[in-house]
């Protein structure tokens, strides 16, 4: 019953020690999400071509980042949480990486789109159907 | 270690005003409750994650093929109230943060306030979605039965497009499919979550939670951070398509 006992020891009472962020922290944090809300507006009135959404996902990624961290006490929390929690990211990019690269190699079979050549891999592209409307 | 069934753990208040918490018989100290608690929430939220993941995968793989559809499509929705939107879900995220602080300070008046404030910035951002909403509903671009007919041959008026500010370009109804299904999902996330953070108010009031005992409210604050983060990345997706 040591354990138990221990359990009833003053200090035992509640979940041990657990960390409690200060206010000025959250404050600074909401600040820099504030801020960088404008640089998310800021940054997609500017042409930079391609890099645009990479732009917009970066800037997103940081605000993420700081919510997870510090509202979400990640931060602080034990190697396990942090481990299923953060895992959900790799198997997300696993499905983003391989479906987006899959559709960035193919040819095009729409006949709606504007005309973009076939890869030339040697397979054979059905023919749109005739008349679709 | 035969531990006596009907003798559970009793957490104690710390002060008057505050409840004593009782451990679930199941476990055998309040540090195990609570990190067993957390590690299943944070295996729920994984799946949350995964569910979002596969609709931005819809959003990242059409934006990819019909780049067009997007920009014309993201430029109908109003990016003003969208952003004001962003900015109320972070403010919300603030108050649910400084919220649970309260309860592990035992702050029972800040705890009450701080989730009002919260409930208070779900109500606004469903108030501008359904204004939002209603403005796409009167231009007949909610996709869902588009060209579908009824059972008396009559034409669904779900996606009519009537005011053709998709005509230029191909599979307009796409973009207000995954516009619609994206929003409609993470709104209902942030019904869910107020109505959480009602129920954690009702037992604020009681003194249930305190510096011993604030395992439900750490819970539906991580859910309702998840909802901010969420819409993080939707606002600069839909509204500011890049």
């Amino acid at each position: 019953m040591s354990a138990h006992d221990h359990a009833h020891g003053h200090d035992a009472h509640g979940y041990g020690p657990h960390h409690v962020t200060s206010t000025k922290t959250f404050v600074s944090v909401l600040l820099v999400l504030l801020f960088l809300t404008i640089i998310t507006v800021a940054a997609s009135r500017v042409d930079f071509g391609a890099a645009n959404l990479l732009i917009a996902m970066l800037i997103a990624s940081v605000k993420a980042s700081l919510v997870i961290a510090i509202f979400m006490h990640v931060k602080w929390d034990t190697a396990i949480n942090k481990l299923v929690f953060l895992s959900s990211f790799l198997f997300l990019s696993l499905l983003l990486i391989f479906t987006l690269s899959d559709q960035a190699t193919r040819g095009d079979d729409d006949p709606l789109r504007t005309v973009k050549l076939p890869v030339d891999n040697g397979f054979v592209q059905p023919k749109p159907h005739a008349e679709n409307h | 270690m035969s531990h006596d069934h009907g003798h559970s753990v009793v957490v104690p208040a710390p002060g008057p005003g505050f409840l004593p918490h009782t451990v679930a018989h199941h476990f055998d100290t309040p540090k195990q409750e609570f990190q067993a608690a957390k590690l299943g929430f944070w295996l729920f939220l994984a799946t949350e994650i995964l569910l979002f993941g596969g609709l931005f995968a819809a959003y990242f793989y059409f934006h990819q093929v019909y780049p067009e559809t997007f920009k014309v499509g993201g430029a109908q929705l109003n990016w003003r109230l969208g952003a004001v939107n962003t900015i109320v879900l972070l403010l919300s995220s603030w108050t649910m943060a400084m919220g649970v602080r309260s309860a592990q300070v035992s702050q029972k008046g800040k705890l009450l306030m701080y989730c009002a404030l919260t409930v208070l910035g779900a109500v606004i951002f469903m108030c501008i979605k359904f204004v939002e909403y209603q403005a796409k509903f009167d231009h007949g671009l909610l996709p869902v039965f588009g060209g579908m007919h009824d059972a008396l041959g009559q034409q669904l008026q779900w996606y009519t497009d009537h005011d053709g500010v998709m005509a230029g370009v191909p599979h307009g109804n796409l973009f207000f499919s995954i516009y619609f299904t994206m929003t409609a999902i993470h709104g209902l996330h942030v019904i869910i979550g107020a109505g959480l953070i009602v129920w954690i108010m009702f037992g604020a009031a009681k003194g249930r939670f305190h510096a011993n005992y604030f395992l439900p409210v750490d819970l539906v604050g991580l859910y309702w951070h998840l909802v901010d983060l969420i819409w993080i990345f939707l606002f600069p997706l839909l509204y500011l398509v890049p």
